[in-house]
Protein backbone atom coordinates (compact mmCIF):
# COMPACT_ATOMS: atom_id res chain seq x y z
CA UNK A 1 0.00 0.00 0.00
CA UNK A 2 1.41 3.32 -1.29
CA UNK A 3 1.16 6.59 0.85
CA UNK A 4 2.37 9.77 0.16
CA UNK A 5 4.91 10.66 2.89
CA UNK A 6 4.36 14.04 4.54
CA UNK A 7 7.97 15.44 6.37
CA UNK A 8 8.03 16.29 9.67
CA UNK A 9 8.83 20.19 10.01
CA UNK A 10 11.50 21.58 13.34
CA UNK A 11 8.33 22.66 15.00
CA UNK A 12 6.74 19.44 14.40
CA UNK A 13 9.42 17.31 15.64
CA UNK A 14 9.56 20.16 18.60
CA UNK A 15 6.34 19.56 19.93
CA UNK A 16 6.42 15.96 19.42
CA UNK A 17 9.48 15.97 21.94
CA UNK A 18 7.48 18.78 24.27
CA UNK A 19 5.02 16.50 23.90
CA UNK A 20 7.20 13.52 25.00
CA UNK A 21 9.31 15.68 27.94
CA UNK A 22 12.41 15.73 26.15
CA UNK A 23 14.55 18.06 28.18
CA UNK A 24 16.14 19.71 25.45
CA UNK A 25 12.39 20.38 23.50
CA UNK A 26 11.64 22.16 26.51
CA UNK A 27 14.93 24.89 26.48
CA UNK A 28 14.13 25.06 22.96
CA UNK A 29 10.67 25.89 23.11
CA UNK A 30 11.44 28.46 25.68
CA UNK A 31 14.50 30.00 23.91
CA UNK A 32 12.36 29.94 20.74
CA UNK A 33 9.51 32.00 22.28
CA UNK A 34 10.95 33.76 24.99
CA UNK A 35 10.52 37.37 24.69
CA UNK A 36 6.69 36.42 23.38
CA UNK A 37 6.75 34.84 26.74
CA UNK A 38 7.83 37.56 28.87
CA UNK A 39 6.34 40.09 27.02
CA UNK A 40 2.50 38.07 27.67
CA UNK A 41 3.61 37.63 31.26
CA UNK A 42 4.36 41.35 31.30
CA UNK A 43 1.34 42.78 29.85
CA UNK A 44 -0.79 41.05 32.10
CA UNK A 45 1.42 41.92 35.59
CA UNK A 46 3.10 45.10 34.26
CA UNK A 47 5.73 44.24 36.86
CA UNK A 48 9.17 42.51 35.53
CA UNK A 49 9.93 40.57 38.55
CA UNK A 50 6.36 39.04 38.35
CA UNK A 51 6.85 38.44 34.51
CA UNK A 52 9.85 36.80 35.64
CA UNK A 53 8.31 34.43 37.83
CA UNK A 54 5.63 33.97 36.24
CA UNK A 55 6.67 32.20 33.10
CA UNK A 56 9.23 30.68 35.12
CA UNK A 57 6.60 29.07 37.35
CA UNK A 58 4.47 28.38 34.09
CA UNK A 59 7.19 26.38 32.25
CA UNK A 60 7.83 24.32 36.03
CA UNK A 61 4.52 23.71 35.87
CA UNK A 62 4.68 22.08 32.87
CA UNK A 63 7.58 20.35 32.60
CA UNK A 64 6.22 18.79 36.10
CA UNK A 65 2.79 17.84 34.10
CA UNK A 66 1.90 14.18 33.45
CA UNK A 67 0.84 15.41 30.25
CA UNK A 68 2.16 18.75 29.64
CA UNK A 69 1.26 18.94 26.07
CA UNK A 70 -0.42 17.34 22.88
CA UNK A 71 0.31 18.09 19.53
CA UNK A 72 -3.42 17.90 18.68
CA UNK A 73 -3.83 20.82 21.16
CA UNK A 74 -2.24 23.23 18.22
CA UNK A 75 0.73 25.12 17.63
CA UNK A 76 3.31 24.79 20.86
CA UNK A 77 3.88 28.56 20.46
CA UNK A 78 0.09 29.52 20.76
CA UNK A 79 -0.46 26.84 23.48
CA UNK A 80 2.74 27.80 25.63
CA UNK A 81 1.50 31.92 25.27
CA UNK A 82 -1.86 31.13 26.62
CA UNK A 83 -0.35 29.02 29.41
CA UNK A 84 1.92 31.81 30.57
CA UNK A 85 -1.64 34.48 29.54
CA UNK A 86 -2.84 32.00 32.28
CA UNK A 87 -0.77 32.01 34.64
CA UNK A 88 0.13 35.95 34.86
CA UNK A 89 -3.80 36.32 35.15
CA UNK A 90 -4.38 34.16 38.15
CA UNK A 91 -1.31 35.42 39.97
CA UNK A 92 -3.18 39.30 39.14
CA UNK A 93 -6.46 38.03 40.40
CA UNK A 94 -4.19 36.75 43.16
CA UNK A 95 -2.91 40.01 43.93
CA UNK A 96 -5.70 42.70 42.35
CA UNK A 97 -3.89 44.97 40.24
CA UNK A 98 -7.06 46.84 39.81
CA UNK A 99 -5.92 50.37 39.14
CA UNK A 100 -3.85 49.34 36.23
CA UNK A 101 -6.68 47.38 34.92
CA UNK A 102 -9.24 50.30 35.65
CA UNK A 103 -6.27 52.51 33.12
CA UNK A 104 -6.58 50.37 30.53
CA UNK A 105 -10.45 50.12 30.30
CA UNK A 106 -10.92 53.67 31.04
CA UNK A 107 -8.49 54.29 28.05
CA UNK A 108 -10.34 51.68 25.46
CA UNK A 109 -13.70 52.78 26.49
CA UNK A 110 -12.91 56.88 26.17
CA UNK A 111 -11.23 55.91 23.39
CA UNK A 112 -8.88 58.53 24.06
CA UNK A 113 -5.53 57.51 25.25
CA UNK A 114 -3.09 55.22 22.43
CA UNK A 115 -1.38 52.66 24.21
CA UNK A 116 2.04 53.38 25.30
CA UNK A 117 2.98 50.59 22.18
CA UNK A 118 7.10 49.86 21.15
CA UNK A 119 5.28 49.28 17.97
CA UNK A 120 2.88 51.99 16.92
CA UNK A 121 1.47 51.05 14.21
CA UNK A 122 0.86 47.16 15.21
CA UNK A 123 -0.49 48.69 18.70
CA UNK A 124 -3.00 50.62 17.04
CA UNK A 125 -4.16 47.89 14.59
CA UNK A 126 -5.32 46.27 17.58
CA UNK A 127 -6.44 49.02 19.06
CA UNK A 128 -8.59 49.88 15.65
CA UNK A 129 -9.78 46.48 15.95
CA UNK A 130 -11.16 46.60 19.81
CA UNK A 131 -13.03 49.85 19.23
CA UNK A 132 -14.51 48.65 15.88
CA UNK A 133 -15.50 45.90 18.06
CA UNK A 134 -19.49 45.99 19.17
CA UNK A 135 -19.38 47.78 22.24
CA UNK A 136 -20.82 45.01 24.45
CA UNK A 137 -18.35 42.62 22.68
CA UNK A 138 -15.51 45.10 23.25
CA UNK A 139 -16.14 45.42 27.03
CA UNK A 140 -16.49 41.83 27.58
CA UNK A 141 -13.18 41.10 25.96
CA UNK A 142 -11.70 43.84 27.49
CA UNK A 143 -12.53 42.75 30.91
CA UNK A 144 -11.54 39.31 29.69
CA UNK A 145 -8.08 40.33 27.58
CA UNK A 146 -6.75 43.16 30.27
CA UNK A 147 -8.98 42.42 32.86
CA UNK A 148 -8.09 39.22 33.77
CA UNK A 149 -11.68 38.73 35.23
CA UNK A 150 -13.51 35.14 34.98
CA UNK A 151 -16.85 35.17 32.54
CA UNK A 152 -18.88 35.14 36.03
CA UNK A 153 -17.25 38.47 37.01
CA UNK A 154 -17.89 40.33 33.72
CA UNK A 155 -21.56 38.87 33.77
CA UNK A 156 -21.68 39.80 37.90
CA UNK A 157 -20.06 43.47 36.58
CA UNK A 158 -22.24 43.82 33.73
CA UNK A 159 -25.10 42.42 34.78
CA UNK A 160 -26.42 40.27 31.90
CA UNK A 161 -26.62 36.12 31.74
CA UNK A 162 -23.47 34.26 31.94
CA UNK A 163 -24.32 33.23 28.54
CA UNK A 164 -24.96 36.43 26.98
CA UNK A 165 -21.05 36.75 28.28
CA UNK A 166 -20.16 33.66 26.83
CA UNK A 167 -21.58 35.00 23.48
CA UNK A 168 -20.06 38.22 23.18
CA UNK A 169 -16.51 36.86 24.14
CA UNK A 170 -16.70 34.57 21.58
CA UNK A 171 -17.74 36.89 18.83
CA UNK A 172 -15.69 39.14 19.69
CA UNK A 173 -12.55 37.13 19.54
CA UNK A 174 -13.32 35.65 16.29
CA UNK A 175 -13.97 38.93 15.02
CA UNK A 176 -10.95 40.71 16.21
CA UNK A 177 -8.78 37.99 14.86
CA UNK A 178 -10.19 37.87 11.37
CA UNK A 179 -9.87 41.83 11.96
CA UNK A 180 -6.01 41.31 12.45
CA UNK A 181 -5.54 39.37 9.41
CA UNK A 182 -4.88 36.38 11.20
CA UNK A 183 -4.51 34.26 7.91
CA UNK A 184 -6.44 31.35 9.04
CA UNK A 185 -8.82 33.31 11.15
CA UNK A 186 -12.44 31.35 11.42
CA UNK A 187 -14.11 34.19 9.20
CA UNK A 188 -17.05 31.59 8.60
CA UNK A 189 -17.81 31.64 11.89
CA UNK A 190 -17.46 35.27 12.45
CA UNK A 191 -20.84 37.34 12.32
CA UNK B 1 -16.91 17.73 30.98
CA UNK B 2 -19.04 17.41 27.82
CA UNK B 3 -17.76 18.06 24.35
CA UNK B 4 -20.58 21.00 24.17
CA UNK B 5 -19.29 22.30 27.06
CA UNK B 6 -15.72 23.11 26.15
CA UNK B 7 -16.72 24.48 22.49
CA UNK B 8 -18.79 26.95 24.83
CA UNK B 9 -15.61 27.61 26.78
CA UNK B 10 -13.17 27.37 24.39
CA UNK B 11 -12.71 31.26 24.05
CA UNK B 12 -12.48 31.75 27.73
CA UNK B 13 -9.73 29.33 28.33
CA UNK B 14 -8.06 30.87 26.04
CA UNK B 15 -8.84 34.43 27.24
CA UNK B 16 -8.20 33.34 30.70
CA UNK B 17 -11.41 34.11 31.60
CA UNK B 18 -12.03 30.50 33.20
CA UNK B 19 -12.03 29.90 36.96
CA UNK B 20 -8.96 27.41 37.83
CA UNK B 21 -11.53 24.51 38.29
CA UNK B 22 -13.18 24.99 34.90
CA UNK B 23 -9.78 25.61 33.40
CA UNK B 24 -8.60 22.47 34.79
CA UNK B 25 -11.94 20.54 33.44
CA UNK B 26 -11.21 21.75 30.11
CA UNK B 27 -7.38 20.45 30.54
CA UNK B 28 -8.68 16.64 31.55
CA UNK B 29 -11.18 17.30 28.44
CA UNK B 30 -9.08 18.25 25.57
CA UNK B 31 -6.04 16.07 26.98
CA UNK B 32 -8.16 12.99 25.82
CA UNK B 33 -10.49 14.16 23.31
CA UNK B 34 -8.50 15.33 20.05
CA UNK B 35 -11.81 17.33 18.64
CA UNK B 36 -12.06 19.77 21.26
CA UNK B 37 -8.59 19.87 21.48
CA UNK B 38 -8.81 21.32 17.72
CA UNK B 39 -11.40 23.70 18.67
CA UNK B 40 -9.06 25.07 21.47
CA UNK B 41 -6.22 25.80 19.45
CA UNK B 42 -8.41 27.83 17.03
CA UNK B 43 -9.18 29.85 20.10
CA UNK B 44 -5.32 29.81 21.43
CA UNK B 45 -4.44 30.89 17.69
CA UNK B 46 -6.96 33.85 17.95
CA UNK B 47 -5.32 35.00 21.35
CA UNK B 48 -1.74 34.50 20.60
CA UNK B 49 -2.26 36.47 18.06
CA UNK B 50 -3.80 39.23 19.81
CA UNK B 51 -0.68 39.00 22.91
CA UNK B 52 2.09 38.91 20.14
CA UNK B 53 0.72 42.41 18.94
CA UNK B 54 0.71 43.97 22.50
CA UNK B 55 4.19 45.44 23.28
CA UNK B 56 7.09 43.52 22.98
CA UNK B 57 9.72 42.97 25.51
CA UNK B 58 13.04 41.59 25.35
CA UNK B 59 13.38 38.46 28.10
CA UNK B 60 15.89 39.06 30.78
CA UNK B 61 18.97 37.13 30.30
CA UNK B 62 18.61 35.71 33.99
CA UNK B 63 15.30 34.11 33.26
CA UNK B 64 16.45 31.55 30.56
CA UNK B 65 19.40 30.45 33.61
CA UNK B 66 16.11 29.92 35.74
CA UNK B 67 13.85 28.26 33.12
CA UNK B 68 17.24 25.83 32.33
CA UNK B 69 17.67 25.10 36.66
CA UNK B 70 14.01 24.07 36.41
CA UNK B 71 14.70 22.04 34.15
CA UNK B 72 17.60 20.18 35.76
CA UNK B 73 14.99 18.23 38.43
CA UNK B 74 13.40 16.33 36.36
CA UNK B 75 9.83 15.20 38.06
CA UNK B 76 9.98 11.89 39.50
CA UNK B 77 6.46 11.00 38.66
CA UNK B 78 5.48 10.92 35.12
CA UNK B 79 8.64 9.69 33.13
CA UNK B 80 7.61 6.36 34.38
CA UNK B 81 4.16 6.64 33.84
CA UNK B 82 3.96 5.01 30.50
CA UNK B 83 6.13 1.94 31.78
CA UNK B 84 4.35 1.91 34.73
CA UNK B 85 0.94 1.17 32.70
CA UNK B 86 2.56 -1.65 30.92
CA UNK B 87 4.10 -3.66 34.30
CA UNK B 88 0.43 -3.54 35.62
CA UNK B 89 -0.78 -4.21 32.24
CA UNK B 90 1.99 -7.14 32.57
CA UNK B 91 1.27 -7.97 35.88
CA UNK B 92 -2.59 -8.71 34.82
CA UNK B 93 -1.87 -11.22 31.89
CA UNK B 94 -1.01 -14.26 33.73
CA UNK B 95 -4.59 -13.90 34.96
CA UNK B 96 -5.66 -13.31 31.90
CA UNK B 97 -3.82 -16.23 30.02
CA UNK B 98 -5.74 -18.33 32.35
CA UNK B 99 -8.69 -17.26 31.15
CA UNK B 100 -8.21 -17.03 27.81
CA UNK B 101 -5.75 -19.49 26.31
CA UNK B 102 -5.32 -18.08 23.09
CA UNK B 103 -2.54 -17.86 20.86
CA UNK B 104 -2.50 -14.40 20.21
CA UNK B 105 -2.61 -13.86 23.96
CA UNK B 106 0.71 -16.02 24.21
CA UNK B 107 2.68 -14.20 22.45
CA UNK B 108 1.23 -10.98 23.56
CA UNK B 109 2.05 -12.30 26.80
CA UNK B 110 6.00 -13.53 25.62
CA UNK B 111 6.54 -10.31 23.89
CA UNK B 112 5.13 -8.22 27.20
CA UNK B 113 7.38 -10.43 29.84
CA UNK B 114 10.50 -9.22 27.20
CA UNK B 115 8.84 -5.83 27.40
CA UNK B 116 9.49 -5.47 31.10
CA UNK B 117 12.88 -7.30 30.90
CA UNK B 118 14.01 -4.40 28.64
CA UNK B 119 11.90 -1.49 30.41
CA UNK B 120 13.46 -2.56 33.90
CA UNK B 121 16.93 -1.45 33.02
CA UNK B 122 17.39 0.42 29.72
CA UNK B 123 16.51 4.15 29.05
CA UNK B 124 13.55 5.06 26.88
CA UNK B 125 11.70 7.79 25.79
CA UNK B 126 7.87 8.13 25.04
CA UNK B 127 5.82 10.04 22.11
CA UNK B 128 2.45 10.44 22.33
CA UNK B 129 0.19 9.44 19.14
CA UNK B 130 -2.36 12.20 17.66
CA UNK B 131 -5.55 10.76 17.41
CA UNK B 132 -8.84 10.67 15.06
CA UNK B 133 -11.73 12.17 16.86
CA UNK B 134 -13.16 8.95 19.17
CA UNK B 135 -9.81 7.65 19.01
CA UNK B 136 -8.39 6.58 22.98
CA UNK B 137 -4.91 8.07 24.08
CA UNK B 138 -1.88 5.97 22.51
CA UNK B 139 1.89 6.49 23.72
CA UNK B 140 5.02 4.50 22.19
CA UNK B 141 7.79 3.89 24.19
CA UNK B 142 10.97 3.45 22.65
CA UNK B 143 14.37 2.41 23.41
CA UNK B 144 16.53 5.43 22.49
CA UNK B 145 18.71 3.23 19.76
CA UNK B 146 15.78 1.87 18.21
CA UNK B 147 16.05 -1.88 19.28
CA UNK B 148 12.53 -1.98 21.06
CA UNK B 149 9.21 -0.43 20.63
CA UNK B 150 6.25 -0.81 22.96
CA UNK B 151 2.58 0.48 21.58
CA UNK B 152 0.11 1.29 24.27
CA UNK B 153 -3.69 1.96 23.55
CA UNK B 154 -5.43 3.31 26.86
CA UNK B 155 -9.01 2.05 26.46
CA UNK B 156 -9.09 0.13 23.44
CA UNK B 157 -11.99 -1.44 22.13
CA UNK B 158 -10.86 -3.66 19.18
CA UNK B 159 -7.72 -4.68 17.74
CA UNK B 160 -5.71 -2.28 15.29
CA UNK B 161 -3.17 -2.48 13.43
CA UNK B 162 0.43 -0.79 13.98
CA UNK B 163 2.10 -0.11 11.11
CA UNK B 164 5.20 1.66 10.17
CA UNK B 165 5.74 4.77 7.87
CA UNK B 166 8.63 5.09 5.70
CA UNK B 167 9.47 5.92 2.18
CA UNK B 168 5.93 6.45 0.87
CA UNK B 169 4.84 2.66 2.06
CA UNK B 170 3.20 1.65 5.18
CA UNK B 171 5.08 -1.29 6.84
CA UNK B 172 2.48 -3.71 8.77
CA UNK B 173 4.37 -4.55 11.89
CA UNK B 174 1.56 -5.94 13.80
CA UNK B 175 -1.83 -6.19 15.96
CA UNK B 176 -2.61 -4.19 18.71
CA UNK B 177 -4.78 -6.25 21.02
CA UNK B 178 -7.21 -5.19 24.18
CA UNK B 179 -6.84 -6.79 27.11
CA UNK B 180 -8.75 -5.22 29.88
CA UNK B 181 -8.65 -1.74 29.37
CA UNK B 182 -5.04 -1.16 27.92
CA UNK B 183 -3.82 -2.76 24.13
CA UNK B 184 -0.49 -2.99 23.63
CA UNK B 185 2.45 -4.32 21.12
CA UNK B 186 5.56 -5.39 22.03
CA UNK B 187 8.01 -4.78 18.99
CA UNK B 188 11.65 -5.97 19.56
CA UNK B 189 13.62 -4.08 16.60
CA UNK B 190 17.33 -3.55 15.25
CA UNK B 191 16.45 -0.02 13.53
CA UNK B 192 14.96 3.22 14.30
CA UNK B 193 11.50 4.36 13.05
CA UNK B 194 10.30 7.82 13.21
CA UNK B 195 6.94 7.71 12.38
CA UNK B 196 4.59 4.87 13.55
CA UNK B 197 0.61 4.74 12.37
CA UNK B 198 -2.29 3.08 14.14
CA UNK B 199 -4.47 1.68 11.64
CA UNK B 200 -8.43 0.84 11.93
CA UNK B 201 -8.64 -1.60 9.01
CA UNK B 202 -7.31 0.40 6.21
CA UNK B 203 -7.82 3.93 8.10
CA UNK B 204 -4.91 5.41 10.11
CA UNK B 205 -6.26 6.78 13.15
CA UNK B 206 -3.40 8.02 14.71
CA UNK B 207 0.05 8.57 14.16
CA UNK B 208 3.50 9.39 16.46
CA UNK B 209 6.57 10.95 15.25
CA UNK B 210 9.49 9.78 16.84
CA UNK B 211 12.54 11.57 17.65
CA UNK B 212 16.23 10.49 16.98
CA UNK B 213 17.91 14.01 17.53
CA UNK B 214 21.54 13.72 19.14
CA UNK B 215 20.70 15.89 21.97
CA UNK B 216 17.98 14.14 23.21
CA UNK B 217 19.77 10.78 23.18
CA UNK B 218 22.41 12.26 25.79
CA UNK B 219 18.96 12.55 28.02
CA UNK B 220 16.99 9.31 27.84
CA UNK B 221 13.29 10.15 28.99
CA UNK B 222 13.58 8.32 32.04
CA UNK B 223 14.65 4.96 33.63
CA UNK B 224 12.25 2.63 34.91
CA UNK B 225 13.45 1.10 38.63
Amino acid sequence: MRVQRSEGSGDEALAAAFAAHERWAFSEAYRQNASLLYSAAYNVLGNADEAKDCVADAIARLWRARHPYSPGRGSLRNFLVVCVRNEAISRRRRHVRRARVEERLAALASDAEPFDAEDPIERDRVRSALIALPPEQRTAIALAFYGGKTHTEIAAELQEPLGTIKSRIKLGLRKLAAALGHPTAREHDVR
Amino acid sequence: MMHEQVADLAELYALGALGDSDRAAVDEHVRRCATCAQLLAGAERDVALIASMEPQHAAPRELEARVERTLQNRPQAWPYAAAIAAAVAIGLLPSLYILSQTNALHRSMLAQAAATERLAGAPHRMAHFRTTPGMPPAEIVYAPDGSWYLVLVHGAAKTLSVAWMHDGTRTMLGDAVPQGHLASLYLPKSHRMDRIALMDGDRVVAEATLNWQKTSLSHPTGRFA
